[in-house]
Protein backbone atom coordinates (compact mmCIF):
# COMPACT_ATOMS: atom_id res chain seq x y z
CA UNK A 1 0.00 0.00 0.00
CA UNK A 2 2.80 2.77 0.81
CA UNK A 3 4.24 1.62 -2.73
CA UNK A 4 0.67 2.54 -4.61
CA UNK A 5 1.00 5.92 -2.10
CA UNK A 6 4.08 6.51 -3.15
CA UNK A 7 3.76 5.87 -6.91
CA UNK A 8 0.60 8.05 -6.57
CA UNK A 9 2.84 11.35 -5.24
CA UNK A 10 5.69 10.26 -8.32
CA UNK A 11 2.85 10.58 -10.68
CA UNK A 12 1.52 13.52 -9.10
CA UNK A 13 5.00 15.13 -9.64
CA UNK A 14 6.12 13.47 -12.52
CA UNK A 15 3.50 15.52 -14.46
CA UNK A 16 3.95 18.92 -12.73
CA UNK A 17 3.98 22.03 -14.63
CA UNK A 18 6.71 20.76 -17.03
CA UNK A 19 5.41 23.32 -19.57
CA UNK A 20 6.06 26.39 -17.14
CA UNK A 21 9.96 26.00 -17.99
CA UNK A 22 11.57 29.76 -18.98
CA UNK A 23 14.67 29.22 -20.89
CA UNK A 24 14.69 32.40 -22.23
CA UNK A 25 14.81 34.34 -19.65
CA UNK A 26 11.87 36.58 -20.02
CA UNK A 27 11.26 37.51 -16.39
CA UNK A 28 14.87 38.26 -16.03
CA UNK A 29 15.76 41.92 -16.25
CA UNK A 30 19.09 43.51 -15.94
CA UNK A 31 19.11 47.01 -14.95
CA UNK A 32 22.26 49.48 -13.88
CA UNK A 33 24.43 46.71 -12.86
CA UNK A 34 21.96 44.66 -11.38
CA UNK A 35 20.43 41.53 -12.15
CA UNK A 36 16.49 41.25 -11.53
CA UNK A 37 14.73 37.74 -11.35
CA UNK A 38 10.99 38.21 -11.19
CA UNK A 39 8.64 35.42 -9.82
CA UNK A 40 4.72 35.32 -9.67
CA UNK A 41 3.09 34.28 -6.10
CA UNK A 42 -0.46 33.34 -6.39
CA UNK A 43 -1.20 29.44 -5.69
CA UNK A 44 2.43 28.41 -6.45
CA UNK A 45 5.23 30.47 -8.02
CA UNK A 46 5.75 30.90 -11.85
CA UNK A 47 7.89 30.77 -13.61
CA UNK A 48 9.06 27.52 -11.83
CA UNK A 49 12.04 27.19 -13.22
CA UNK A 50 13.88 30.40 -14.22
CA UNK A 51 17.22 30.79 -15.97
CA UNK A 52 19.74 33.78 -14.81
CA UNK A 53 23.00 34.62 -14.93
CA UNK A 54 25.69 33.94 -12.22
CA UNK A 55 28.43 36.68 -11.68
CA UNK A 56 26.31 39.58 -11.36
CA UNK A 57 24.69 41.02 -8.39
CA UNK A 58 20.98 39.91 -7.91
CA UNK A 59 17.79 40.23 -6.68
CA UNK A 60 14.83 38.31 -6.39
CA UNK A 61 11.20 40.26 -6.95
CA UNK A 62 8.24 38.38 -5.84
CA UNK A 63 5.07 39.44 -6.99
CA UNK A 64 2.14 38.97 -4.62
CA UNK A 65 -1.51 40.26 -6.00
CA UNK A 66 -4.27 39.18 -3.57
CA UNK A 67 -1.92 36.17 -2.32
CA UNK A 68 -3.44 34.33 1.12
CA UNK A 69 -2.19 30.63 0.41
CA UNK A 70 1.05 28.98 0.80
CA UNK A 71 2.84 30.70 -1.69
CA UNK A 72 2.56 33.83 0.69
CA UNK A 73 4.78 31.90 3.14
CA UNK A 74 8.05 32.31 1.60
CA UNK A 75 11.63 30.66 2.19
CA UNK A 76 14.66 31.19 0.22
CA UNK A 77 17.32 29.23 2.22
CA UNK A 78 20.36 30.51 0.76
CA UNK A 79 19.03 34.04 1.28
CA UNK A 80 18.49 32.96 4.90
CA UNK A 81 14.72 34.38 3.49
CA UNK A 82 12.07 33.69 5.81
CA UNK A 83 8.56 35.96 5.71
CA UNK A 84 5.07 36.00 4.85
CA UNK A 85 4.86 37.96 2.19
CA UNK A 86 2.83 41.10 2.19
CA UNK A 87 -0.59 39.92 0.39
CA UNK A 88 -0.68 42.23 -2.90
CA UNK A 89 2.82 43.93 -3.18
CA UNK A 90 6.61 43.63 -4.40
CA UNK A 91 8.95 42.13 -2.56
CA UNK A 92 12.60 42.45 -3.17
CA UNK A 93 15.26 40.10 -1.98
CA UNK A 94 18.99 40.34 -2.28
CA UNK A 95 20.52 37.19 -3.60
CA UNK A 96 23.58 38.45 -3.13
CA UNK A 97 26.13 37.23 -6.44
CA UNK A 98 24.90 34.16 -8.01
CA UNK A 99 27.55 31.46 -8.90
CA UNK A 100 27.32 29.61 -11.56
CA UNK A 101 26.02 25.73 -10.84
CA UNK A 102 24.35 26.68 -8.01
CA UNK A 103 20.43 26.91 -8.30
CA UNK A 104 18.40 29.19 -5.93
CA UNK A 105 15.12 27.54 -4.58
CA UNK A 106 12.41 28.94 -3.07
CA UNK A 107 9.82 27.31 -1.30
CA UNK A 108 6.43 27.83 0.56
CA UNK A 109 6.41 27.38 4.32
CA UNK A 110 4.29 24.28 3.86
CA UNK A 111 6.92 22.53 1.25
CA UNK A 112 4.11 22.32 -1.56
CA UNK A 113 5.25 24.86 -3.66
CA UNK A 114 8.86 25.60 -5.19
CA UNK A 115 10.87 27.82 -7.66
CA UNK A 116 14.57 26.95 -9.09
CA UNK A 117 16.76 29.73 -10.63
CA UNK A 118 19.52 28.39 -12.37
CA UNK A 119 22.38 30.18 -12.91
CA UNK A 120 24.82 30.07 -15.77
CA UNK B 1 -13.06 -18.40 43.21
CA UNK B 2 -13.14 -19.16 39.69
CA UNK B 3 -10.94 -18.74 36.52
CA UNK B 4 -12.88 -18.05 33.32
CA UNK B 5 -11.38 -16.76 29.84
CA UNK B 6 -13.08 -15.23 26.83
CA UNK B 7 -11.82 -14.72 23.23
CA UNK B 8 -12.54 -10.95 22.74
CA UNK B 9 -12.87 -9.00 19.35
CA UNK B 10 -12.13 -5.06 18.39
CA UNK B 11 -9.28 -4.87 20.62
CA UNK B 12 -7.64 -2.44 18.09
CA UNK B 13 -5.90 -0.63 20.41
CA UNK B 14 -3.31 -0.58 23.40
CA UNK B 15 -5.41 1.48 25.40
CA UNK B 16 -8.40 -1.02 24.78
CA UNK B 17 -5.94 -3.11 27.85
CA UNK B 18 -7.04 -0.03 30.37
CA UNK B 19 -10.67 0.77 28.93
CA UNK B 20 -11.69 -2.71 29.29
CA UNK B 21 -9.79 -3.69 32.32
CA UNK B 22 -11.43 -0.36 34.01
CA UNK B 23 -14.79 -1.19 32.81
CA UNK B 24 -15.30 -4.70 34.31
CA UNK B 25 -13.15 -4.06 37.53
CA UNK B 26 -15.61 -2.35 38.50
CA UNK B 27 -18.25 -5.20 39.00
CA UNK B 28 -19.00 -6.48 41.84
CA UNK B 29 -18.63 -10.14 41.28
CA UNK B 30 -15.73 -9.44 39.43
CA UNK B 31 -12.16 -10.08 41.32
CA UNK B 32 -9.56 -9.48 39.23
CA UNK B 33 -9.51 -8.90 35.13
CA UNK B 34 -6.48 -9.25 32.88
CA UNK B 35 -6.75 -8.29 29.37
CA UNK B 36 -4.45 -10.32 26.89
CA UNK B 37 -4.29 -8.25 23.72
CA UNK B 38 -1.72 -10.48 21.45
CA UNK B 39 -4.05 -13.61 22.31
CA UNK B 40 -7.02 -11.76 22.33
CA UNK B 41 -8.46 -12.99 25.50
CA UNK B 42 -9.62 -11.54 28.51
CA UNK B 43 -8.97 -13.74 31.77
CA UNK B 44 -11.41 -12.93 34.85
CA UNK B 45 -11.40 -14.06 38.35
CA UNK B 46 -14.76 -14.12 40.31
CA UNK B 47 -15.54 -14.04 43.63
CA UNK B 48 -17.82 -16.84 43.42
CA UNK B 49 -18.72 -20.17 41.96
CA UNK B 50 -20.21 -18.04 38.55
CA UNK B 51 -21.55 -19.63 35.27
CA UNK B 52 -19.23 -19.12 32.51
CA UNK B 53 -21.79 -18.56 29.88
CA UNK B 54 -23.93 -16.53 32.41
CA UNK B 55 -20.91 -14.37 32.95
CA UNK B 56 -19.91 -13.95 29.17
CA UNK B 57 -23.39 -12.42 28.56
CA UNK B 58 -23.27 -9.94 31.52
CA UNK B 59 -19.74 -8.33 30.91
CA UNK B 60 -20.02 -8.71 27.09
CA UNK B 61 -23.35 -6.68 27.54
CA UNK B 62 -20.90 -3.99 29.73
CA UNK B 63 -18.23 -3.45 26.72
CA UNK B 64 -20.50 -3.90 23.79
CA UNK B 65 -21.33 -0.16 23.52
CA UNK B 66 -17.52 0.20 22.88
CA UNK B 67 -17.66 -2.27 20.04
CA UNK B 68 -15.77 -5.22 22.17
CA UNK B 69 -17.78 -8.74 21.88
CA UNK B 70 -16.89 -11.83 24.23
CA UNK B 71 -16.85 -15.33 23.14
CA UNK B 72 -15.81 -18.75 24.04
CA UNK B 73 -14.58 -19.70 20.97
CA UNK B 74 -11.75 -17.66 19.21
CA UNK B 75 -13.26 -16.31 16.03
CA UNK B 76 -12.11 -15.94 12.78
CA UNK B 77 -11.93 -12.57 11.73
CA UNK B 78 -9.14 -12.17 9.70
CA UNK B 79 -10.52 -12.67 6.42
CA UNK B 80 -13.16 -10.14 7.05
CA UNK B 81 -10.76 -7.38 7.73
CA UNK B 82 -8.69 -8.39 4.72
CA UNK B 83 -12.11 -7.68 2.81
CA UNK B 84 -12.55 -4.51 4.58
CA UNK B 85 -9.04 -2.85 3.63
CA UNK B 86 -9.68 -3.85 -0.07
CA UNK B 87 -12.70 -1.74 -0.20
CA UNK B 88 -11.50 1.06 2.01
CA UNK B 89 -8.30 1.02 -0.39
CA UNK B 90 -9.90 2.44 -3.49
CA UNK B 91 -12.08 5.00 -1.91
CA UNK B 92 -9.50 6.29 -0.27
CA UNK B 93 -7.20 6.84 -2.89
CA UNK B 94 -9.87 8.02 -4.49
CA UNK B 95 -10.57 10.98 -2.03
CA UNK B 96 -6.77 11.47 -2.10
CA UNK B 97 -7.11 11.67 -5.77
CA UNK B 98 -9.71 14.11 -5.89
CA UNK B 99 -8.13 16.07 -3.18
CA UNK B 100 -4.77 16.72 -5.12
CA UNK B 101 -6.88 17.23 -8.44
CA UNK B 102 -8.26 19.92 -7.08
CA UNK B 103 -5.36 21.34 -5.20
CA UNK B 104 -3.97 21.43 -9.20
CA UNK B 105 -7.13 23.11 -11.02
CA UNK B 106 -6.12 26.25 -9.80
CA UNK B 107 -9.99 27.14 -9.03
CA UNK B 108 -8.82 28.18 -5.29
CA UNK B 109 -6.43 30.38 -6.72
CA UNK B 110 -8.44 33.45 -7.71
CA UNK B 111 -7.15 35.94 -5.93
CA UNK B 112 -8.97 38.18 -2.88
CA UNK B 113 -7.48 42.00 -2.96
CA UNK B 114 -8.02 44.89 -1.45
CA UNK B 115 -8.44 45.51 2.31
CA UNK B 116 -8.51 42.48 4.53
CA UNK B 117 -12.19 42.58 5.99
CA UNK B 118 -13.79 40.08 8.31
CA UNK B 119 -15.91 39.51 5.06
CA UNK B 120 -12.69 39.15 2.47
CA UNK B 121 -11.31 36.75 5.95
CA UNK B 122 -14.22 34.92 6.09
CA UNK B 123 -13.98 33.93 2.66
CA UNK B 124 -10.53 33.22 2.65
CA UNK B 125 -11.23 30.86 5.01
CA UNK B 126 -13.68 29.20 3.21
CA UNK B 127 -11.17 28.91 0.28
CA UNK B 128 -8.56 27.64 2.76
CA UNK B 129 -10.60 24.59 4.30
CA UNK B 130 -10.76 23.29 0.99
CA UNK B 131 -6.71 24.00 -0.20
CA UNK B 132 -3.81 22.56 0.60
CA UNK B 133 -4.49 23.69 4.49
CA UNK B 134 -6.57 20.56 4.52
CA UNK B 135 -4.25 18.22 4.71
CA UNK B 136 -2.75 19.19 7.75
CA UNK B 137 -5.49 20.81 9.58
CA UNK B 138 -8.24 18.25 7.93
CA UNK B 139 -6.36 15.71 8.16
CA UNK B 140 -5.56 16.10 11.74
CA UNK B 141 -9.08 16.59 12.47
CA UNK B 142 -10.01 13.56 10.55
CA UNK B 143 -7.44 11.56 12.33
CA UNK B 144 -8.42 12.41 15.91
CA UNK B 145 -12.13 12.21 15.26
CA UNK B 146 -12.25 8.80 14.17
CA UNK B 147 -9.47 7.51 16.68
CA UNK B 148 -11.78 9.13 19.51
CA UNK B 149 -14.97 7.71 18.11
CA UNK B 150 -13.07 4.01 17.99
CA UNK B 151 -12.01 4.83 21.32
CA UNK B 152 -14.39 5.70 23.83
CA UNK B 153 -18.48 6.89 23.43
CA UNK B 154 -18.24 10.70 24.00
CA UNK B 155 -16.62 11.62 21.00
CA UNK B 156 -19.36 14.63 20.06
CA UNK B 157 -18.50 16.25 23.10
CA UNK B 158 -14.72 16.11 22.83
CA UNK B 159 -15.15 17.48 19.03
CA UNK B 160 -17.55 19.86 20.41
CA UNK B 161 -14.53 21.60 22.71
CA UNK B 162 -12.19 20.95 19.62
CA UNK B 163 -14.23 23.47 17.86
CA UNK B 164 -14.79 25.44 20.44
CA UNK B 165 -11.18 25.75 21.78
CA UNK B 166 -10.60 26.71 17.70
CA UNK B 167 -12.70 29.68 17.50
CA UNK B 168 -12.00 30.62 21.05
CA UNK B 169 -8.48 30.65 20.30
CA UNK B 170 -8.37 32.47 17.22
CA UNK B 171 -10.63 35.19 18.96
CA UNK B 172 -8.13 35.63 21.96
CA UNK B 173 -4.94 35.20 19.82
CA UNK B 174 -5.75 37.08 16.72
CA UNK B 175 -6.84 39.70 19.72
CA UNK B 176 -3.54 39.84 20.91
CA UNK B 177 -1.55 39.63 18.12
CA UNK B 178 -3.32 42.89 17.14
CA UNK B 179 -2.63 44.33 20.54
CA UNK B 180 0.86 43.60 21.06
CA UNK B 181 2.31 43.37 17.33
CA UNK B 182 5.06 41.67 16.69
CA UNK B 183 5.76 40.18 20.48
CA UNK B 184 3.89 36.83 19.73
CA UNK B 185 5.02 36.78 16.39
CA UNK B 186 4.48 33.63 14.78
CA UNK B 187 7.60 31.82 14.10
CA UNK B 188 8.42 30.12 11.08
CA UNK B 189 10.54 27.19 12.04
CA UNK B 190 8.58 26.49 15.80
CA UNK B 191 5.04 26.43 13.19
CA UNK B 192 7.35 24.11 11.17
CA UNK B 193 8.03 21.83 13.68
CA UNK B 194 4.70 21.74 14.78
CA UNK B 195 3.28 20.90 11.40
CA UNK B 196 5.91 18.17 11.50
CA UNK B 197 4.50 16.59 14.66
CA UNK B 198 0.99 17.39 13.30
CA UNK B 199 2.14 14.53 10.42
CA UNK B 200 3.74 12.39 12.41
CA UNK B 201 0.59 12.11 14.76
CA UNK B 202 -1.50 11.59 11.62
CA UNK B 203 0.64 9.22 10.32
CA UNK B 204 0.23 6.78 13.32
CA UNK B 205 -3.50 7.24 13.56
CA UNK B 206 -3.61 7.04 10.12
CA UNK B 207 -1.77 3.30 10.47
CA UNK B 208 -3.40 2.83 13.56
CA UNK B 209 -6.71 3.20 11.92
CA UNK B 210 -5.49 1.00 8.73
CA UNK B 211 -5.15 -1.87 11.71
CA UNK B 212 -1.36 -2.11 10.83
CA UNK B 213 -0.80 -2.50 14.26
CA UNK B 214 -3.39 -4.88 14.74
CA UNK B 215 -1.31 -8.02 14.38
CA UNK B 216 1.66 -6.92 16.75
CA UNK B 217 0.13 -4.07 18.77
CA UNK B 218 2.97 -2.01 19.53
CA UNK B 219 2.55 -1.66 23.20
CA UNK B 220 3.96 1.16 25.19
CA UNK B 221 4.14 0.91 28.89
CA UNK B 222 0.15 0.66 29.87
CA UNK B 223 1.02 3.60 32.12
CA UNK B 224 1.63 6.17 29.31
CA UNK B 225 -1.33 5.12 27.82
CA UNK B 226 -3.56 5.52 31.45
CA UNK B 227 -2.21 8.93 30.98
CA UNK B 228 -3.36 9.75 27.67
CA UNK B 229 -6.79 8.04 28.32
CA UNK B 230 -7.20 10.28 31.37
CA UNK B 231 -6.04 13.57 29.27
CA UNK B 232 -8.55 12.30 26.30
CA UNK B 233 -11.59 12.24 28.47
CA UNK B 234 -10.77 15.75 30.37
CA UNK B 235 -11.98 18.87 28.89
CA UNK B 236 -9.21 20.52 28.47
CA UNK B 237 -7.09 18.29 26.00
CA UNK B 238 -9.36 19.07 23.32
CA UNK B 239 -9.34 22.47 23.81
CA UNK B 240 -6.02 23.02 23.66
CA UNK B 241 -5.67 20.55 20.66
CA UNK B 242 -8.18 23.18 19.28
CA UNK B 243 -5.69 26.40 20.20
CA UNK B 244 -2.99 25.07 18.83
CA UNK B 245 -4.26 24.53 15.61
CA UNK B 246 -3.99 28.48 15.04
CA UNK B 247 -0.17 27.90 15.30
CA UNK B 248 0.04 24.89 12.59
CA UNK B 249 1.70 25.93 9.62
CA UNK B 250 -1.18 26.87 6.64
CA UNK B 251 -0.54 29.81 4.44
CA UNK B 252 -3.78 31.22 4.60
CA UNK B 253 -3.62 31.02 8.27
CA UNK B 254 -0.11 33.15 8.50
CA UNK B 255 -1.38 35.45 6.42
CA UNK B 256 -4.30 36.06 8.39
CA UNK B 257 -2.27 36.13 11.09
CA UNK B 258 -0.21 39.26 9.52
CA UNK B 259 -2.98 40.99 8.61
CA UNK B 260 -4.39 40.89 12.31
CA UNK B 261 -1.11 41.69 13.61
CA UNK B 262 -0.97 44.60 11.21
CA UNK B 263 -4.31 45.67 12.53
CA UNK B 264 -2.96 47.13 15.32
CA UNK B 265 -6.57 46.63 17.55
CA UNK B 266 -7.22 43.90 19.98
CA UNK B 267 -10.92 44.22 18.63
CA UNK B 268 -9.90 44.34 14.77
CA UNK B 269 -7.62 41.24 15.10
CA UNK B 270 -9.75 39.29 17.02
CA UNK B 271 -12.47 39.74 14.16
CA UNK B 272 -10.00 38.96 11.34
CA UNK B 273 -9.10 35.76 13.23
CA UNK B 274 -12.69 34.62 14.21
CA UNK B 275 -14.46 35.14 10.60
CA UNK B 276 -11.46 33.25 9.25
CA UNK B 277 -12.14 30.40 11.60
CA UNK B 278 -15.49 30.67 11.04
CA UNK B 279 -14.70 30.43 7.05
CA UNK B 280 -13.29 27.01 7.87
CA UNK B 281 -15.61 26.18 10.45
CA UNK B 282 -18.26 24.05 7.91
CA UNK B 283 -15.61 22.25 6.18
CA UNK B 284 -13.79 20.80 9.96
CA UNK B 285 -17.29 20.53 11.24
CA UNK B 286 -18.18 18.28 8.64
CA UNK B 287 -14.99 16.00 8.73
CA UNK B 288 -15.33 15.73 12.92
CA UNK B 289 -18.81 15.34 13.06
CA UNK B 290 -19.52 13.21 9.72
CA UNK B 291 -16.45 11.38 11.05
CA UNK B 292 -18.29 10.35 14.24
CA UNK B 293 -21.60 9.90 12.69
CA UNK B 294 -20.10 6.87 10.27
CA UNK B 295 -18.01 5.69 13.05
CA UNK B 296 -21.04 4.57 14.71
CA UNK B 297 -22.75 3.68 11.69
CA UNK B 298 -23.09 -0.14 9.84
CA UNK B 299 -20.35 1.23 7.98
CA UNK B 300 -17.94 1.45 10.87
CA UNK B 301 -15.28 -1.14 9.92
CA UNK B 302 -15.32 0.21 6.29
CA UNK B 303 -15.12 4.02 7.43
CA UNK B 304 -11.81 3.43 9.85
CA UNK B 305 -9.61 2.07 7.61
CA UNK B 306 -10.74 4.72 4.72
CA UNK B 307 -10.03 7.27 6.70
CA UNK B 308 -7.09 5.69 7.84
CA UNK B 309 -5.63 5.54 4.10
CA UNK B 310 -6.88 9.30 3.53
CA UNK B 311 -5.34 10.46 6.73
CA UNK B 312 -1.54 8.33 6.09
CA UNK B 313 -1.56 10.28 2.19
CA UNK B 314 -2.28 13.46 3.99
CA UNK B 315 0.06 12.67 6.73
CA UNK B 316 2.64 11.74 4.02
CA UNK B 317 2.35 14.72 1.94
CA UNK B 318 2.30 16.96 4.66
CA UNK B 319 5.09 15.79 6.36
CA UNK B 320 7.44 15.81 2.72
CA UNK B 321 6.16 19.45 2.44
CA UNK B 322 6.76 20.40 6.32
CA UNK B 323 10.50 18.61 5.70
CA UNK B 324 11.25 20.75 2.35
CA UNK B 325 10.06 23.77 4.10
CA UNK B 326 12.82 23.39 6.62
CA UNK B 327 15.27 22.57 3.51
CA UNK B 328 16.02 19.05 5.00
CA UNK B 329 14.66 17.46 1.73
CA UNK B 330 14.58 18.88 -1.78
CA UNK B 331 11.16 19.36 -2.16
CA UNK B 332 9.21 16.25 -4.08
CA UNK B 333 6.31 17.83 -5.39
CA UNK B 334 4.80 21.18 -6.60
CA UNK B 335 1.06 20.55 -6.64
Amino acid sequence: MVAILIGGVILLTGNSRSGDINSAGSNVVIKDGIQYITIDARGGYSPQRSIAQAGIPSKLIVNTNGTYDCSAALVVRQANYQEILPATGKTEIDIGIPKAGEPLRGTCGMGMYNFEVNFD
Amino acid sequence: MKNHLFHVTGTHCPSCKILIEDILQEQDLVDKVTVNLKDETIAVVTKNEQDTNELMQSLGALIKPNGYSLSLEKLAVENKNNDIIWQALPIGMALLFLFFLLQRSGILNFGIGGQTTPTTSFLIGLIASVSSCLAIVGGLILSLSAKISQDDISDKKTIVLFHFGRLAGFVILGGLLGLLGEIIGINFTVSAILGLLASVVMLWLGLNLVGVFAKSKITLPSGIFKFFRRIEHKTLAPLLVGLGTFFLPCGFTQSMQIAALSSGSFVTGSLIMFSFALGTFPVLALLSFGSASLAHSKYAPLFFKTAGIVVIGLGSFALLGGLAGLGIIRPLFNI
